[in-house]
């Protein structure tokens, strides 16, 4: 039964949203009411379905070829749902405030909504060629968001995302293809649904479709070298890019990867092939690409755009590993990392908001003007370097776990990666704090005149993030727990 | 069991008084600024007191995910280190009511200064290697804003440079940490270590993984060659954080690699292979060379600070001969460089304080002037040079004894001889300053002479520590004694 | 006999007729006839296949009392009935969307020859689909030819005249070509009837004698209607003639004429020479190599456009690039991909001319890419009518160019040759490129202008009350579409049943 209830969450962010433009609002204030209630309750639909726990698949329509939209509730897709439906209401009401002074908020709205949906859909999907319809509907429906300032970088932007993640889906459609052919189901079983006996000689070529919509889904998930539009998005307003660019967009890519990987080709098929160490490979040069990228770049969004580049490969890495163990570390960062990465953004986004300020060398001495911001944000970037206490130390001790366990010499190069990579988030993301906080000698007060935190529609989201990031970090038993369990499918 | 309590208190009342001094905004006034700081210093060492005294607590205290626990478990080994902790605390804080004096915010000094005493005991006192990593971490972040304290350039370079070495130190110990806890027996620490029985086949990668730890605390404590640090960072910090700095906190990554080779490792791991080769070379070179900089140096604090590179490598080099008379000397330098080295630090920090003069070649004729100081200053460097019945006469001795006696060829004859030579050395650096200092030469003003002595509140502790370098050397067989029971559970 | 099974030679005589009639009619009344016919054969065919579905297999009709080989006969098949109908839906929607424009464009004197010239088009479309005669069919494709010169002439600028010159010369280059691969079969086989022609062919083949000849008779052939169909590299005509001509002209052209040859071809594949034989024989190859090329290079041509009509005629090189690909793969599963094609790509050529006329009218009539920009809120429906479109093309799931694309990746995928992975690539690589060119020009549309500049060129706003018929034309054929793209198991079945028994 609960099923039905998935299709009501996913049906009613889009049609809600959708009904925004065109709904006679009294004033603002009621229109803020109407979409934070719609999210809310969205929300605690899909939270309620969740704990109810049925797995029956639901078909809700069929097309082609024995193909069907249908949802179901697996152990990844309640990872993935609940990980939207909790960080969704926060960031509603932390757009409130800062869509203030931007126009255009009716549209902005809509589409805001519509993509909660959206990203549901993805979730839950229970077959490959579902999760690709709503994939494909995810990219359409964030157009209009990262276009929403309607300048030209906006404009180049929004075609480098599109053509990007069209492309790349384009290409895991040939891994569809194959799996409609070779595969007993296109249901997402974990262990993956090829058939051996059908296989025969084609293991080569069917390693060669995996490693091509690796890549298609990569683009998303922003593995070098898709990556590329990840940073120019960062032109979008921040609710925009934080939510989307730190959560829904690209953990949908990760979350691809990890049903493309694991319930659909199959772990053991994937393992030991000469795939293995190409997709490995690439997550680690991504890992350290991305940082490095971020020590150099002076604009606060995109140094942070970089800085998550950087962090999916963490997921990528965990999930190339091929066994259970990397896949709960690939879990667990993505949870870590959703919570860390929006709590940056939404802090840039405060900064950016309160004082018009992009770039990092004008931030001296805002620390003690916006205390709460630069302390979520200091939150944020101890979690990000990994230590310990926080959600960053987890999700890395998780990820070399399975490395060391993987026995595999190439994961323990992976592990030096991570580390490297934490080194360089210490310098990307200290060097924020302590300009913040120590600007040194001839700082004059001038320049942080006027600066305050700002409402409570902004810092309270802040606050909250803080806060669960230092939760999970001290209290990780039960994620982890729950994580295992889903690897070993008992979800 | 009620010894918990004091362990608790010990280690999170100083923490929490830290941070209360921090962000509490009534305490402008210097001596309530004073007392808060003395009062929660004095409570916390009280109760550290008590802990070292009964000697026998133990305190799971908070697990956040799997084998990763916060265990404080007080042994042998804790407790000498938390005792000279302690006392060099308290005395580098008198001296510091004085000396702030003429630096500014002080509010975030001592609250900071009260936190790493906190955070320090929680080192002495963890219980496995997750607890010392975690706490370890901790330690870099808050000694950076005693570094960074006086905000010019030079100092906020410094501390960055302190952060980016220290990090990598610390994150070459999490690789280890990520290996060790597949493959050791345990990472609580216990005497004589719990072996890797678990490593099978992998002793190749193990030596390795044991190695990189090595060199990981060995950043903190300034070995070659990841000592570039030192003393850059030392030196830029008010004279008494400088003195903690060299004493102390570079205490800690001894005290590190002793938990992992002797505690958790087990040596025979390690003995006769390239890992000990390595490591004797490297400590051998450090020694050799932090002697020659520092006799180079002009600037007193530099020069003090090359000269703790130096030493600290007499203690690792003890270390590395896996031998327990080279231990015991390498423990007992663990005790007195603290206090002599402080104790230099603190009359450097006197004479800046008074005279403004930072240059070795503008000191002449400093004797007369303040010749209390100069005077803890000589038994200090007595004390470290190793001339009878200085404290650090018994700690060379040790040493060079065994390492004759070890066995280990080259070696066993090359430590002597590079600690001979390096007392010279030492001998060169420190006593010119005495012998001028006292002595000026016949241009010296004697005219224009006045008496520039620091008041009590500095000069006391100066005294204090001056009479335990010299004291500890001529009765140290309690020390001797005690240090020989805790050997004798290693090997 | 049934008297359903009149239907096919009914509708070609209605619709020869009404053109005849027209002549004497004037403007509206010919328009009133034309579109009573449309409608009239539209039912009819949808009767037939309905029968046909229902009773299974084909049957032939003899034309007069003269029975074969000497008399004319015509064949219905669920797929000759299925293809009539959408032929006569898609003519329909599209002289409907363009009928405001006809008005604008053409001389009211001439609006009648208009009339005449879509009947005769119809006719022809009709007798290709159902006929069983080869030269009947070449006689129909000379009338398809001269009707499509007219639909292009129609307009007069000088654009559209060297438009139809070009097309003229190359049609007729093609026909030529089909001509004298017709007369080299008669003289091969003796026979002008397809069911004859193919046993014939057997014969031959089983003999072992005339190999070559036979070889470059198929070849002629297939060039021919290449050439008319405007396969890479014959496709030079195109873009001008699509580009240039009025609305519904150009929807007509591409949704229409060229799949009329296209399917001409498929008959004399199956039913002319047997699928075996072609497939034995490398002129699939070939069609595959030239399928490909079409498909990359019309894409890249289309990037280059700056005017949208002709970017959109260029996409069309591409999509009939899809079609041959589909031939090339020489399976029964690469032709019902190409004929599901067909019927996709008509629905959203047809849907992207008219709506794109919808957006240049608001700015001025001016077809520059940068002159569009915010033309979709100008003129809402054309906009969401040109988005829909777009997102056919790119393959977007719940559209019927997702389910063209499948079914090609399938059909590669099933049977796995050196061929697959080319298919396969160039399909992912052809998707990136539409999305380039056509999201682009989604994208343009959707930037608001600014208000100065709109009043500056005279822009105006068209809201869908003002153009009732135009935003009904859109809707249904985004009905086609999603019918196209969600309900397709149907229509497939439609196909395989149809090729089973084309035969």
């Amino acid at each position: 039964m609960s099923q039905y209830w998935i299709v009501a969450a996913i049906l009613l962010p889009i049609l809600g949203g959708a009904l925004t433009p065109v709904l006679p609002f009294r004033s603002r204030r009621g229109m803020l009411i109407y979409l934070e209630v719609l999210t809310i309750a969205t929300s605690a639909i899909v939270l309620t379905a969740l704990s109810r726990g049925t797995t029956e698949t639901l078909h809700l329509v069929y097309f082609v070829r024995g193909l069907s939209i249908s949802f179901r509730i697996d152990g990844l897709a309640m990872l993935f749902g609940g990980l939207v439906s909790i960080l969704w209401p926060f960031a509603m009401l932390y757009s409130f405030e800062y869509m203030e002074h931007e126009g255009h908020e009716k549209i902005f709205f809509m589409f805001y909504s519509m993509t909660y949906g959206v990203t549901l859909g993805v979730a839950f999907a229970s077959d490959m060629l579902s999760m690709y319809l709503f994939y494909e509907l995810l990219t359409l429906v964030t157009v209009p968001l990262i276009l929403h300032t309607l300048v030209r970088e906006a404009i180049l932007a929004v075609r480098q995302y599109l053509y990007m993640s069209l492309g790349g889906a384009a290409f895991a459609l040939i891994a569809i293809v194959f799996l409609m052919v070779y595969g007993d189901t296109m249901e997402f079983t974990l262990g993956g649904v090829l058939n051996p006996a059908v296989i025969g000689g084609e293991t080569n070529r069917l390693l060669f479709v995996y490693l091509l919509a690796f890549f298609g889904f990569g683009v998303k998930a922003a593995i070098f070298p898709m990556s590329a539009w990840l940073p120019q998005a960062g032109v979008a307003p921040t609710p925009v890019t934080a939510l989307l660019h730190a959560v829904a967009v690209v953990k949908a890519g990760v979350f691809a990867i990890l049903r493309l990987t694991y319930y659909s080709f199959g772990a053991e098929f994937l393992k030991g092939t000469w795939v293995q160490p190409i997709v490995m490979g690439f997550a680690m040069f991504t890992i350290v690409y991305g940082c490095s990228r971020a020590v150099k770049e002076q604009h606060i969004k995109r140094r942070l755009a970089y800085s998550t580049v950087s962090n999916l490969s963490y997921i990528i890495l965990g999930a190339s590993m091929m066994t259970p163990a990397g896949m709960v570390g690939a879990m667990a960062h993505m949870v870590c990392h959703a919570f860390m990465k929006i709590g940056s953004f939404l802090c840039a986004g405060a900064i950016m908001h309160q004082t018009d300020k992009k770039y990092i060398y004008e931030l001296n001495g805002f620390g003690r003007k916006m205390p709460v911001v630069f302390g979520c944000f200091t939150v944020s970037a101890l979690g990000l370097m990994g230590v310990p206490g926080l959600a960053g130390f987890i999700s890395k001790w998780n990820l070399a776990k399975a490395a060391v366990e993987s026995e595999n010499v190439m994961a323990y190069f992976g592990i030096g990666c991570l580390l490297i990579s934490a080194l360089l988030t210490a310098i990307y993301m200290m060097s924020i704090v302590i300009r913040a906080f120590f600007p040194g000698r001839d700082f004059d007060g001038r320049s942080t005149e006027g600066v305050r935190d700002p409402g409570w529609k902004m810092c309270f989201p802040l606050l909250c993030f803080a806060a669960a990031v230092i939760a999970i970090g001290l209290c990780s038993d039960p994620l982890i727990c729950f994580l295992q369990d889903i690897a070993a499918g008992i979800y | 069991m009620n010894f918990n309590i004091w362990l608790i208190l010990a280690v999170f009342l100083p923490i929490a008084c830290g941070v209360l001094i921090l962000f509490f905004p009534g305490l402008k006034k210097r001596n309530l600024l004073l007392g808060v700081s003395f009062l929660s210093l004095a409570v916390s060492m009280l109760c550290a007191l008590a802990v070292i005294a009964e000697g026998k607590a133990e305190l799971h205290l908070l697990q956040f995910g799997g084998s990763l626990e916060v265990y404080f478990h007080v042994d042998p080994l804790g407790r000498v280190f938390a005792a000279v902790i302690t006392v060099v605390w308290l005395m580098a804080g008198i001296f510091s009511c004085e000396y702030m004096k003429h630096e500014k915010e002080e509010k975030r000094y001592f609250g900071f200064y009260v936190l790493v005493y906190g955070v320090l005991m929680a080192l002495c006192f963890s219980g496995n290697l997750v607890t010392y990593y975690m706490f370890y971490e901790m330690m870099t972040l808050t000694t950076l804003p005693l570094i960074m304290h006086n905000k010019s350039r030079e100092a906020i370079m410094a501390g960055l440079k302190y952060l980016f070495y220290s990090l990598c130190g610390a994150y070459l110990v999490l690789f280890g940490i990520y290996f060790l806890n597949r493959y050791a027996g345990t990472l609580d620490f216990t005497a004589g270590g719990s072996g890797l029985e678990a490593a099978g086949g992998h002793s190749a990668l193990m030596l390795v993984v044991v190695f990189l730890m090595i060199l990981g605390f060995g950043v903190k404590a300034g070995m070659f060659p990841m000592h570039a640090w030192l003393p850059t960072a030392h030196p830029v910090a008010p004279a008494p954080a400088s003195a903690v700095l060299s004493g102390l906190v570079v205490k800690m990554g001894v005290l590190g690699i002793v938990r992992v080779i002797f505690y958790v490792v087990g040596p025979e791991v390690i003995r006769g292979t390239w890992v000990q080769t390595a490591w004797l070379t490297l400590t051998l070179i450090t020694v050799f060379m932090g002697s020659m900089l520092a006799y180079r140096e002009k600037v007193m604090k530099k020069r003090l600070a090359y000269s703790t590179v130096s030493q600290i490598s007499y203690i690792l080099f003890g270390l590395a001969l896996l031998n327990p008379e080279a231990m015991t000397g390498s423990l007992l330098h663990v005790v007195f460089h603290a206090c002599v080295k402080s104790c230099l630090f603190l009359s450097a920090g006197a004479v800046i304080y008074k005279t403004g003069k930072t240059r070795v070649d503008e000191l002449t004729g400093i004797g007369k002037e303040m010749p209390v100081t100069i005077w803890c200053y000589t038994f200090a460097s007595l004390a470290l040079v190793g001339i009878p019945p200085a404290s650090g006469f018994i700690s060379k001795w040790y040493l060079a004894g065994g390492s004759l006696e070890s066995g280990i060829p080259v070696f066993s004859w090359l430590g002597p001889v590079v600690l001979l030579v390096s007392a010279l050395l030492t001998a060169g650096y420190l006593l010119p300053i005495t012998i001028r200092g006292f002595l000026p030469g016949a241009d010296y003003d004697y005219e224009g002479l006045q008496k520039k002595e620091p008041s009590g509140v500095m000069v006391i502790p100066l005294l204090i520590l001056a009479g335990l370098s010299v004291l500890l050397g001529t009765f140290p067989n309690p020390l001797i004694h005690y240090l020989n029971e805790i050997i004798g559970t290693l090997f | 006999m049934a008297f359903v099974q009149n239907v096919p030679f009914f509708s070609i005589m209605l619709s020869m007729f009404s053109g005849i009639v027209s002549s004497i009619l004037p403007g509206k009344a010919a328009k009133r006839l034309n579109t009573a016919v449309i409608l009239v054969i539209g039912a009819a065919s949808a009767w037939l296949l309905s029968w046909l579905m229902r009773t299974g297999g084909s049957f032939t009709f003899m034309m007069g009392h003269f029975p074969a080989p000497w008399g004319n006969e015509i064949r219905a098949g669920a797929l000759e009935a299925g293809m009539a109908l959408f032929f006569c839906v898609i003519m329909l929607l599209s002289m409907l969307g363009g009928r405001k424009k006809l008005f604008d464009e053409v001389e009211v004197t001439k609006h009648n020859i208009y009339y005449i010239l879509t009947d005769l088009l119809l006719s022809s479309l009709l007798a290709l689909v159902y006929t069983n005669d080869l030269f009947t069919a070449y006689v129909f494709v000379e009338i398809n030819t001269i009707a499509a010169c007219g639909l292009i002439m129609i307009r007069q600028n000088g654009r559209t005249i060297e438009a139809a010159v070009r097309y003229m010369i190359m049609s007729l280059l093609g026909s030529g070509l089909l001509l004298m691969g017709i007369c080299m079969l008669y003289d091969l086989t003796g026979h002008l009837l397809m069911s004859n022609i193919k046993e014939s062919v057997a014969a031959i083949m089983a003999a072992g004698t005339y190999q070559i000849p036979l070889t470059i008779t198929i070849g002629l052939v297939t060039v021919g209607l290449a050439i008319k169909s405007a396969l890479f590299p014959f496709h030079a005509w195109l873009p001008d003639a699509y580009g240039y001509s009025t609305v519904s002209s150009a929807a007509m052209l591409s949704s229409l004429v060229s799949k009329g040859y296209i399917f001409l071809l498929i008959k004399i594949f199956y039913c002319v020479v047997g699928f075996d034989i072609i497939v034995g024989s490398k002129i699939p190859n070939v069609l595959f190599l030239f399928g490909l090329s079409g498909m990359i290079f019309g894409s890249i041509s289309a990037i280059w456009e700056k005017d949208i009509r002709r970017m959109i005629a260029f996409s069309s090189v591409a999509q009939i690039g899809y079609i041959y690909m589909g031939f090339g793969l020489g399976t029964t599963e690469g032709m019902v991909a190409s004929i599901f094609h067909i019927l996709a790509h008509a629905a959203t050529k047809s849907l992207l001319f008219v709506s794109a006329i919808g957006l240049t009218d608001v700015s001025a009539g001016s077809r520059n890419f940068f002159d569009l920009t915010g033309s979709a809120y100008r003129n809402k429906v054309a906009g969401v009518g040109f988005s829909v479109g777009a997102m056919s093309m790119v393959g977007i799931p719940l559209f019927s160019g997702f389910v063209s694309k499948l079914l090609f990746a399938e059909a590669a995928v099933m049977h796995p040759t050196h061929k697959m992975m080319p298919t396969l690539i160039v399909l992912a690589v052809s998707t990136i490129l539409n999305a380039i060119y056509f999201l682009k020009t989604v994208v343009r549309i959707y930037v608001p202008e600014k208000r100065e500049v709109e009043a500056e060129k005279g822009y105006f706003t068209m809201k869908a009350g003002q153009q009732r018929l135009y935003t009904i034309t859109i809707i249904l054929f985004i009905l086609i579409n999603l019918v196209l793209g969600m309900m397709s198991e149907p229509i497939i079945g439609i196909i395989e049943t149809g090729l089973i028994h084309f035969i």
